[in-house]
């Protein structure tokens, strides 16, 4: 095993397990995350097959096809992120909503209602 | 007037139980205009303050209005909804939206309103682009409305005459179904799909919007309608 080898498994190793303790609830997450881990730290102490499976899926190299997997992998990370973010909003939205119904006022005292 | 006044006389309608949300971001210059012009008709009126720079209390005091306002800006949509919501807890018959920076003629109110209960639908639409309606729109204004006309249609399926009219009058009842979860200017096209879901009847009237530099220095550009679109497409996504 070479250094960036040992490098890069300590680094997906920890993520795969700060995120079990944090993700405990969310078993499709987690079972995506674990999956993901898994395959991880195979092509990394493989790293050959990468070629072997790029080459199946008709793309050059290896390190192309991580690459484009890669950018698959940001763009769902950022839709998921837009739902929570979405979902923050809209919870934001009904509070401040709640609280403007009961400071509502009518202007004109002496015509009050 | 005339159709509604006989109503009032009638005691069918009261005026007092058609609601106007007026929806209003850094209005100072406009608002106290906009209520006073509305003032004669006796609605009830509701000025929602989606969290402007000045508050609007000053400007407002000792006048016949509702005010409610937003800590923080939320965006027309969630103002909207807002008034709509408080209109309703008031037991509002009729809701009116009413843009609050003066291109709307108060008196396209009543026709609107005739309109609505002549037809008996749900929601009055106004166009500005109907036989009848006056507007002074700029080329590049119109452009751009037929182009959000075109969008709206591909995302609601409903192809109406204007696109972001904000004159509208619902009934109650189609108030209820409309919750916009659009906060910002994409409740104009989330509007359609809440009246296409719900299967609620809408008509358009012409109505009278008039332009001034106040306005359109107010109004959608082509970045707001960029914005505008992205919106709905993500939203779409995460509904």
């Amino acid at each position: 095993m070479n250094g960036i080898q040992i490098i890069l498994l300590c680094g997906v190793v920890s993520i795969f397990l700060y995120y079990i303790f944090s993700l405990r609830n969310a078993f499709f997450d987690l079972l995506f995350l674990s999956a993901f881990s898994g395959l991880a730290m195979f092509f990394i102490l493989f790293p050959e097959y990468t070629n072997i499976i790029a080459k199946k899926l008709g793309v050059g190299r290896g390190a192309d096809l991580l690459f484009y997997i890669c950018i698959l992998f940001f763009l769902f990370i950022t839709l998921k992120l837009f739902g929570r973010i979405r979902r923050l909003e809209n919870k934001i939205v009904d509070l401040i909503r709640q609280q403007t119904k009961e400071s509502a006022r009518f202007m004109d005292e002496s015509k009050k209602k | 007037m005339a159709f509604t006044f006989t109503l009032y006389m009638l005691n069918l309608i009261k005026p007092k139980n058609i609601f106007i949300v007026i929806p209003v971001y850094n209005e100072q210059e406009v608002i106290v205009t906009v209520v006073n012009n509305l003032l004669p008709y006796n609605y009830s009126l509701v000025v929602v303050d989606d969290g402007s720079e000045n508050n609007l209390e000053l400007l407002l005091h000792r006048l016949p209005v509702f005010l409610l306002r937003h800590r923080v800006n939320l965006g027309q949509g969630a103002a909207l909804q807002t008034g709509i919501e408080f209109a309703l807890a008031e037991n509002a018959e009729f809701i009116v939206t009413f843009d609050g920076d003066n291109q709307h003629d108060p008196k396209d109110i009543d026709k609107l309103l005739t309109s609505l209960i002549d037809s008996k639908a749900d929601i009055a639409i106004g166009s500005r682009f109907m036989k009848g309606a006056v507007h002074n729109i700029p080329v590049t204004r119109k452009l751009l409305l037929q182009l959000a006309r075109w969008l709206n249609y591909f995302f609601t399926g409903l192809l109406l005459t204007d696109a972001h009219n904000g004159l509208r009058v619902l009934t109650a009842k189609a108030a209820r179904h409309i919750q916009f979860k659009e906060t910002g200017m994409a409740h104009a096209t989330e509007i359609l799909s809440l009246i296409k879901k719900n299967k609620l009847r809408y008509i358009e009237v012409p109505v009278t919007i008039t332009y001034s530099a106040y306005s359109l220095k107010k109004g959608q550009n082509m970045g707001n309608s960029f914005r505008i679109f992205f919106d709905l497409l993500l939203n779409k996504i995460f509904r």
